[in-house]
């Protein structure tokens, strides 16, 4: 083999790695913010977050934090609706039981699930012991997205 | 297509019945309802009320300041004496506007409106205990029999301080001319003629938006990009307290300054030295956006729906007309404008079932007289009286035009926005999305000569949401092509032929989601299906929220671009429809509502947008946490101004939107700002004020960390140093 047949070889295989890695990985975020509120309930729907979304394939590995709620959260989830539609739940994500701390989760989507997250159709809710119906929710958008914002 | 509606619908008994709506709706409502309106009981359940039977007034009252704890006290204040987010319910002001009525009026009224975000948790006894708490403790203390929702007695009757107070003098509040001075000692007068109006002098911004065609631009250049950095402050005047959204007006160095509760001063532009200063009444804190100038008047529309002419030199009162009758509850929250010697101007209070509809109305500028109306609601026989479900003539609410309108003077033709149908709710009006409703939620554009309508285009039709397109229409020469542009509170900015009103285009400035197409070719607009078929009582979740996309500020044309930048909000709500009986007299607006912040917007709920009048394409936006809270002005320095709710008042580059400037001032800033010039040189001047209704409300739950001063009206100038 030439040098420079290795040399190009190379670069082959090493732009198909970064590319193939490139494509597979894309990183989305979510502002978490109060549940719809009025000024009666103002005081009482609290808090907010920021969640990071890294998506490799179908594997979406979830990792964010809240804080600020009115009470301990109580659970979190993935739900499938468009912006500023709710829709129903589709994962639990695992939440520390307290008005501050860390969401995560591992999940493996399907393709409709996939297609819900690209299109922005799907959100995360934190439910909290004050706020059973929710507390905070926040939509998935691109990282980028906001970047531009 | 021509028409002319200028009579009252025959045959329909008075109904004596008049509450201030906005006294208990300000929650959430917006500048149209904050109006004197009339209510009727809404049926109770007797059953539900079977247990008042055994109670005593006072048990009721103690029971009702627990749900009134929970429920209102958050926006009326614990002691009923108001917040920024709702008026007080208590002392002078409550016996003035609520006085002469009856529990069973106030019940109804509140029962159909409070609180804003719902009432699913308060029963009928609820209401009737929260009316005697009311009552209690504005000092009821004649009542001996617990209330029910039939309890007619006049409320002030039964309160002995008032009886008390009525039977010796009291002192008046100020009327008529409280400062005198005369502006020409301090500037030669010339009267501001309609060929002034029609091409004002670089000098001045001697209307509302400075021109006819509503451009909100000024031509001066002493101010520009590369010196803005160096604004100073020149001089500031403390103005009334208050609800106030003001737009200055700048005539021959002169400062007309319109203030909370009907007050015009007149200020020296130089010096912010005041020269005089009239109220015209009521004294009432509340809130109107502009006022207009013609030859030597100052023309006023007051808060209580009349129209009075001021001497522009001494203040003094030449005439004065009504525009409606405010005891049925109309009202206006912004003047007049003033096209080819009539004073053309609109009309707001228009939620109720009364025989009388809203109209827009004009009168000769020298004596007041009454010229023609329009009405913005076609009635059963007329062209577009078939577009109303079939409903009654006194059934058919809404099409307030509360914000000032526009003016071609070669067309003759003035532009004007409506406002939606009420109630809010198709399902509320009994009404379904298929009864559209004309000519509410749309441009129509009226004769000046004449009154008679020459063509409409309704944006919005059968409007589900509170969203409506009432605001500014600003006038647009491109190439050969005469436009009229607009954006209402869906945020979509509509660019229409103004000559024909044919449809030549739309942009969605912020996110939308109640539509689920848009045609093209017509503009026409599909409701999503669960807002189409939303019933009474359920959540329908919607952006933008009432605050708009865009609501009362103005936006501004920069001819030297072709750029129309506009402030924008970026909120989102859940809504739900309230049932309203028919019967006369009742009405409302009837919807429950709570808010929340646009997805994808990273919590940046205010946005100026730069979109080009030709490709409608965004050229720049800027976005920030605070919402805006003055209409947009630009320059021919190449700048862009602009205030927010963080007391921030800013200059942005008009080409790319960087903020070049900023200062902070004492409380929120709002109203417009204008720019002006004496003797050479260049000035900004902009208001801080409070008040607002929903553009105010919304943020207030959203954007809760944002803290500003609940004082502080004032107009603020700014010049470059000497």
């Amino acid at each position: 083999m030439k040098l420079g047949q290795a040399f190009t070889l190379t670069f082959c295989f090493l732009s198909l790695g970064l590319s193939s890695s490139g494509l597979a990985q894309e990183v989305f975020r979510a502002r978490l913010s109060p549940m719809p509120t009025t000024p009666q309930t103002v005081s009482e729907i609290l808090g907010e977050g920021e969640v990071f979304l890294t998506l490799n394939d179908h594997q979406l590995e979830i990792d964010g934090h809240f804080e600020g709620m009115s009470s301990s959260a109580k659970s979190a989830h993935l739900h499938a609706g468009p912006p500023a539609q709710p829709g129903p739940v589709v994962h639990v994500l695992e939440i520390d039981p307290s008005t501050g701390g860390r969401i995560r989760a591992i999940l493996e989507l399907t393709d409709k699930q996939l297609l819900a997250l690209r299109n922005n159709a799907l959100y995360i809710q934190v439910h909290s012991e004050r706020n059973v119906d929710g507390e905070l929710r926040g939509w998935i958008f691109l990282k980028s997205h906001f970047e531009r914002s | 297509m021509k028409q002319n509606h200028s009579y009252e619908k025959p045959g329909i008994q008075k109904f004596a019945a008049i509450l201030i709506l906005g006294t208990l709706s300000a929650c959430g409502a917006d500048s149209s309802s904050t109006t004197a309106i009339e209510v009727a009981t809404a049926p109770l359940s007797s059953r539900s009320l079977e247990t008042t039977s055994a109670l005593t007034f006072e048990t009721q009252a103690n029971v009702g300041a627990q749900t009134y704890a929970m429920n209102c006290a958050v926006c009326h204040g614990a002691s009923l004496e108001g917040t920024t987010l709702g008026p007080l319910l208590s002392g002078n002001a409550f016996v003035r506007r609520l006085g002469e009525q009856t529990p069973a009026l106030l019940l109804g009224n509140i029962r159909a409106n409070m609180p804003p975000g719902g009432n699913e948790d308060l029963t009928d006894v609820d209401y009737v205990n929260l009316v005697a708490h009311i009552l209690s403790q504005n000092g009821v203390d004649s009542v001996i029999t617990a209330l029910t929702p039939e309890t007619d007695f006049e409320i002030a009757e039964n309160i002995s301080e008032v009886v008390a107070r009525r039977q010796r003098p009291e002192p008046p509040a100020p009327e008529g001319l409280t400062v005198k001075g005369n502006t020409e000692d301090f500037v030669p007068f010339v009267p501001l003629t309609d060929t002034m109006l029609r091409d004002p002098s670089p000098d001045d911004w001697p209307m509302h938006r400075r021109n006819y065609y509503a451009h909100s631009y000024s031509p001066l250049e002493q101010i520009n990009k590369d010196n803005v950095g160096n604004l100073t402050l020149e001089w500031v005047w403390n103005m009334h307290e208050g609800d106030s959204e003001p737009a200055p007006l700048v005539y021959n160095g002169i400062v007309y300054l319109i203030n909370p509760g009907n007050v015009i001063q007149a200020l020296d532009g130089k010096t912010g030295e005041l020269i005089w200063e009239h109220w015209t009444g009521p004294a009432n804190r509340q809130d109107m956006r502009n006022i207009a100038m013609y030859e030597d008047k100052i023309i006023q529309a007051t808060t209580d729906a009349r129209l009075v002419a001021l001497d522009a030199r001494t203040g003094e009162q030449v005439w004065e007309n009504v525009i409606a009758d405010n005891s049925k509850g109309f009202s206006n929250s912004s003047g007049p404008i003033v096209a080819d010697g009539k004073v053309i101007v609109g009309l707001a209070g228009c939620a109720r079932y009364i025989p009388e509809d809203c109209y827009i109305s004009a009168y000769n500028a020298d004596d007041g007289e009454l010229l023609w109306q329009f009405e913005t609601i076609a009635e059963m026989g007329e062209p577009g009286g078939d577009t109303w479900g079939g409903l009654d003539n006194i059934f058919r609410a809404g099409g307030e035009t509360w914000i000032t309108g526009s003016y071609d003077p070669d067309l003759k033709l003035t532009y004007w926005g409506t406002a939606q149908q009420k109630p809010w709710v198709p399902v509320s009006r009994h009404m379904t999305i298929d009864d559209v409703g004309l000519y509410t939620n749309s441009t129509v554009a009226v004769s000046t000569d004449s009154g008679e309508l020459d063509w409409y285009f309704q944006h919005v039709p059968a409007e589900a949401l509170d969203l409506d397109e009432v605001f500014e229409r600003v006038l647009i020469n491109r190439g050969d092509d005469k436009l009229v542009y607009s954006i209402g509170k869906y945020g979509i900015l509509w660019k229409n032929d103004r000559v024909s009103g044919k449809f030549r285009g739309f942009k969605e400035t912020v996110f939308q989601n109640a539509f689920t197409h848009i045609d093209p070719e017509t503009g026409e607009v599909t409701y999503r299906e669960d807002i189409q078929n939303a019933q009474l009582n359920e959540w329908t979740s919607a952006c933008p929220s009432s605050t708009g996309g865009k609501d009362w500020h103005s936006m501004t044309y920069h001819p030297p671009s072709g750029l129309i930048i506009a402030p924008l909000s970026q909120t989102c709500l859940e809504n739900a429809a309230r049932e309203v009986a028919l019967v006369q007299g009742g009405g409302g607006l009837a919807a429950s509502r709570k808010f929340f912040e646009m997805p994808g917007t990273n919590g940046n709920l205010g946005k100026v947008g730069a979109y080009h009048a030709d490709t409608l394409e965004e050229v720049w936006s800027h976005q920030q946490r605070a919402s805006l809270h003055t209409g947009t002005i630009s320059t021919a320095g190449g700048l862009v101004f602009v205030g927010d709710l963080d007391r921030r008042f800013k200059a942005l580059d008009v080409n790319t939107g960087e903020i070049l400037w900023e200062t902070r001032l004492g409380t929120s800033v709002q109203g417009h700002p204008v720019s002006f010039a004496i003797g050479g040189k260049q000035y900004i001047a902009v208001t801080s004020a409070l008040g607002g209704t929903s553009p105010r409300v919304v943020p207030g739950v959203i954007a809760t960390e944002i803290t500003y001063p609940r004082w502080g009206n004032a107009i603020y100038v700014f010049s470059l140093p000497d």
